[in-house]
This record gives structure tokens, C-alpha cells and sequence, in this order.
């Protein structure tokens, strides 16, 4: 355990590095709160409630669901993973002595949590700008339950990218699936817009899934809405990332004997 | 190239999947209400056609040309396009045009046929001929903004952040219709970085909701950023350093 915490460490002073990446991902925050506040503004023009949101329930649940959809960059890992697998420097994630989804998962919590202060001291800056009245629940048990999905959520995105990344072992380019996978996820997650705007019946089928917990019910719960889900919510992750955990060690042994180790 | 067909392809399914989520994002935000700033399902849905039709007429013709520029820049591989007898930006427009992101082009026309069939409008042929002259002038305006923003590594070392600025601009505008922007949003993405304007005209003028005015001031934002476009790539070349080369 001690090793992945020093993997972390590292890669949490390496972002210090990158500074003018950090400053970009700050004033880039505004793109998807600007986009919320022009359409939603216009929507709500015309009407005082969607869906059971008002302006700034519907403003809120961006603002949030922005915030955790920026720090979840578990994206990273399926394109290193894959990039290192088609390079052939993945060979050194199998000499040294550490589990490669391990690794990954230290490195990527490690870069993840340089950024949460920033992207919130940005977002709460939006909010300023845009002076618009922010929903938020006020049970702290809610707040609990989010926090513990969000975590959850992270990990599991961190298991699915992993996945995706070690697939490049079987068919080497992965870079067109992992680009029209982002757009799905964008959508799958509540990041675009709520899930309950969706039809019912399909919402009912997306809470069987894990993306539904990963962006979509945190946000919700924080701006007090759906907790009767809270618990369901936490157990499904929970179980998903386990299902994934057993997933990625059966891919990986089955997939690791078709590396070659080119490039090196 | 054919070897590698989900790669060829890849512009394609990358770029339609994207254009198929923002359909199902506007269907579900329009299962709740009948208008977004007075544009129906039907407006919103040509909009998202036209977006996704200059997108692919981009990606065909020149994308993949322009994309390279800042990486010659700085690599000092531009020498070699400017001691050839051809006008060294032609070349470098059209020398990747890539026949991959062709599928594009029919995919866009029919979610723009599958729009007006859901407006359920009557529009006379002057007015086709006009919404496909606006997207001749819409795809240049598009490229002009290319070139300008990759000519900026003439002048500064890394253009990163700028094609960052650039994705998160054209992110934004193929989600908001240009009629949503107001006040200052509306003067920054009409007439500084003029994304908002892009496809928001055409389905303006495919639905006979455009004044003659703003045809107008929008053939002269056009004329206005292509001649900007060719005099700030003139002005990047004189201070080209041919470093690396």
C-alpha cells in the first residue's frame, strides 16, 4: 500500500509541473456552465419548472455536475495505457515490482487530487459572475452519501478506462473507440443534461448501470433531490467496481501473453 | 489506408456519434418543453445538421491540411512549402484531404432532411439555393478561423492552449443556436470569434427567419475574416524564423 502511496505523491507534485495546464482547465470550466446558463436561461424564459427544475435547481445540478465530471480524469488512463501497450514501453508496468491497475489507480487519484481546489475555486467564481442562487442540500447524511458514490464513481471510471486501455493488447489502435467513447460517457453520465428529461423506461434500465451513480445521482443528491436512491445507488457502484476489479485481472492475465513489446 | 478501416473511418465515427448525442440531448430537453428561445425541435434539428455538415466539410477538405500548420511552424518543416512554385497555404489547406470523412457529408444532410421534415415547412427552391450558398460561405468562414488561430505559433511557442480555446468555442456554439446568444455573448460569437453564427444563419434562412440585413452583415463577416485570414497568414510568414530547419 505504501508504494501506491508514494506512485501518488509523485504524480500529485508532477501536476505542479504543468501549471499552465491547470490555469487552462480553470477558465475552460466556463464552457459548460455557459452553456447551461444560455440554454437553460432560454428554456426557463418560457417556462418556471422543468422536470420538476427550477432555474436554479436545473443552473445548480451544471454547476455540480461540471465540477465532478472536470475532476474525474480517469480518462487518461485508457490513453497511456493503450499508447504505452502500442509504444512498448508498458514493459516496465510488468518488471517493476507493482500491480499495473494499481499503478494506475495511484497515479491518476495522485494527478486527480491537485485539481479539486482550483476547478472549485474557478466554478465558485462562475457563480459569482453569473449571480445565480446556488440549491444545495443540507442533510448531511446526503452529502455523505454523495461524497462516498463520487468516490466510488471515480474508481470505477479509473477500472473501466483501465479496461479499455488493456484491450489495445488485443487490437492495438483503440483511439477511434476511446473518442466515441467519450461522447457516450458525456451523455450516459448526466453530464450533457439530466437524466430524468430522458423517457422513464430508459432511465429505469440506466439505474441498473454504473454510469447513472458516476456523475448523475451525486449531483442530484446534492441539490436535495432523489434520496431515497442514495443507498441503491452506492451498492450498485459498489458492486460494479468489484465485478470490474475480478474483470480487469482476468483481462489482464488473458491479454498480457499477446504483447510483443514493440517499440522498445 | 484501407488497411486500417476503423481508422480511415475514424473521423466518421467519432464525429457522427457526437452529432447523434447532441440530437438525443436536444430530443430530450424538447420531450419537456416546445420552444427554446422560439426555435422548435425542427430549427434545432437542421441546426445540428448544418453544424455537422460544415464539420464534415472541414474534416474532408481541409482540416487535416490546416491541423499541421503550427507543427511545421515549429519543426521548421515549412521550408519546404515555401520554396515550391505553389502558393505554400493552398498546399498545406488541401494536401490531407481525407476521403475517410466523407460519409459525414450524407449523414448531416439526412439529420438536416430529417429537421425540415419535423418543421414541417415550405420553402422555395431560391431559398435551398441560398441555405447552400451560406454553408459554401459558413465552411470558408470556418477555415478562415483555422488558419488564423494556427498562425498564431508564428509568433508564440506553443499554440496548445489556443486549440484548446478553439475546441471549447466550437464545443460550445454546436450546443447553444446563435439566436440564444444576447448582449456581449452575442458580439463575441458573431463577430470576434464568429462560431455562433456558423449554422445558426443558414437555418435561419432554410426557415424563413432571417432579415436581409442580417444575411447581410453576415456575408460581410465572411468577406471581413477571409481577407483577415490571408493578410495575418502574410503578416505570420514574414516572421518566420525557419527555426529547426
Amino acid at each position: 500500500m505504501k508504494k501506491y502511496l508514494e506512485i501518488a505523491k509523485i504524480h500529485f507534485k508532477a501536476q505542479i509541473a504543468y501549471r499552465f495546464d491547470v490555469a487552462m482547465t480553470m477558465v475552460f470550466t466556463i464552457s459548460k456552465i455557459l452553456f447551461a446558463y444560455i440554454l437553460w436561461d432560454a428554456v426557463f424564459g418560457q417556462n418556471e419548472t422543468v422536470a420538476g427544475f427550477t432555474f436554479p435547481m436545473m443552473f445548480s445540478y451544471y454547476i455540480i455536475s461540471s465540477f465532478l465530471y472536470q475532476i474525474e480524469m480517469s480518462d487518461r488512463v485508457s490513453w497511456e495505457v493503450s499508447a504505452r501497450i502500442r509504444d512498448g514501453s508498458f514493459s516496465k508496468y510488468m518488471v517493476i515490482p507493482v500491480n499495473p491497475q494499481r499503478y494506475f489507480i495511484a497515479q491518476t487519484l495522485g494527478a486527480m487530487m491537485f485539481y479539486p481546489l482550483f476547478i472549485f475555486a474557478s466554478t465558485a467564481a462562475w457563480v459569482v459572475l453569473f449571480r445565480v442562487k446556488l440549491v444545495i442540500a443540507c442533510d448531511t447524511a446526503v452529502i455523505a452519501a454523495a461524497l462516498i458514490m463520487t468516490v466510488l464513481g471515480l474508481l470505477f471510471m479509473i477500472q473501466l478506462n483501465y479496461l479499455l486501455g488493456i484491450l489495445a493488447f488485443r487490437f492495438q489502435d483503440i483511439s477511434v473507440f476511446l473518442m466515441i467513447k467519450g461522447n457516450i460517457v458525456a451523455f450516459i453520465t448526466g453530464a450533457l443534461v439530466p437524466l430524468v428529461l430522458l423517457p422513464r423506461g430508459i432511465v429505469s434500465v440506466m439505474r441498473f448501470f454504473p454510469f447513472y451513480y458516476v456523475t448523475y445521482l451525486p449531483s442530484m443528491l446534492l441539490i436535495g433531490r432523489n434520496k431515497e436512491e442514495a443507498l441503491t445507488g452506492i451498492a450498485v457502484l459498489a458492486a460494479w467496481l468489484l465485478l470490474f476489479t475480478i474483470l480487469n485481472k482476468y483481462a489482464y492475465s488473458k491479454f498480457r501473453v499477446m504483447y510483443d513489446g514493440v517499440g522498445i | 489506408m484501407m488497411v486500417y478501416r476503423l481508422s480511415f473511418f475514424g473521423a466518421t465515427f467519432v464525429d457522427g456519434c457526437m452529432f447523434i448525442v447532441l440530437i438525443l440531448m436536444f430530443n430530450a430537453i424538447y420531450s419537456q418543453v416546445d420552444s427554446i428561445g422560439g426555435w422548435s425541435r425542427g430549427q434545432a434539428t437542421i441546426f445540428l445538421g448544418t453544424f455537422s455538415l460544415l464539420n464534415a466539410i472541414s474534416m474532408t477538405f481541409y482540416f487535416f491540411g490546416v491541423v499541421g500548420i503550427p507543427g511545421k511552424i515549429k519543426s521548421g518543416e515549412l521550408d519546404h512549402y515555401l520554396t515550391k512554385p505553389i502558393n505554400p497555404l493552398l498546399r498545406l489547406t488541401f494536401e490531407n484531404i481525407d476521403p475517410g470523412s466523407a460519409p459525414l457529408i450524407p449523414l448531416s444532410i439526412g439529420i438536416i432532411a430529417y429537421g425540415v421534415s419535423l418543421q414541417n415547412m415550405t420553402s422555395s427552391p431560391g431559398t435551398f439555393i441560398l441555405y447552400f450558398v451560406f454553408i459554401f460561405l459558413m465552411a470558408v468562414l470556418f477555415y478562415d478561423m483555422q488558419v488564423i488561430l494556427r498562425t498564431i505559433p508564428f509568433f508564440v511557442i506553443s499554440a496548445t492552449s489556443i486549440e484548446k480555446l478553439e475546441g471549447t468555442v466550437i464545443e460550445l456554439c454546436m450546443r447553444v443556436p446563435g439566436v440564444l446568444f444576447k448582449g456581449m455573448f452575442k458580439v463575441l460569437f458573431y463577430f470576434i470569434l464568429p462560431y455562433g453564427l456558423m449554422a445558426t444563419i443558414p437555418v435561419q434562412i432554410i426557415t424563413n427567419s432571417a432579415s436581409g440585413i442580417m444575411i447581410a452583415v453576415s456575408a460581410a463577416v465572411v468577406v471581413l475574416f477571409t481577407a483577415l485570414a490571408q493578410w495575418f497568414w502574410r503578416f505570420g510568414l514574414k516572421h518566420y524564423k525557419s527555426a529547426g530547419s
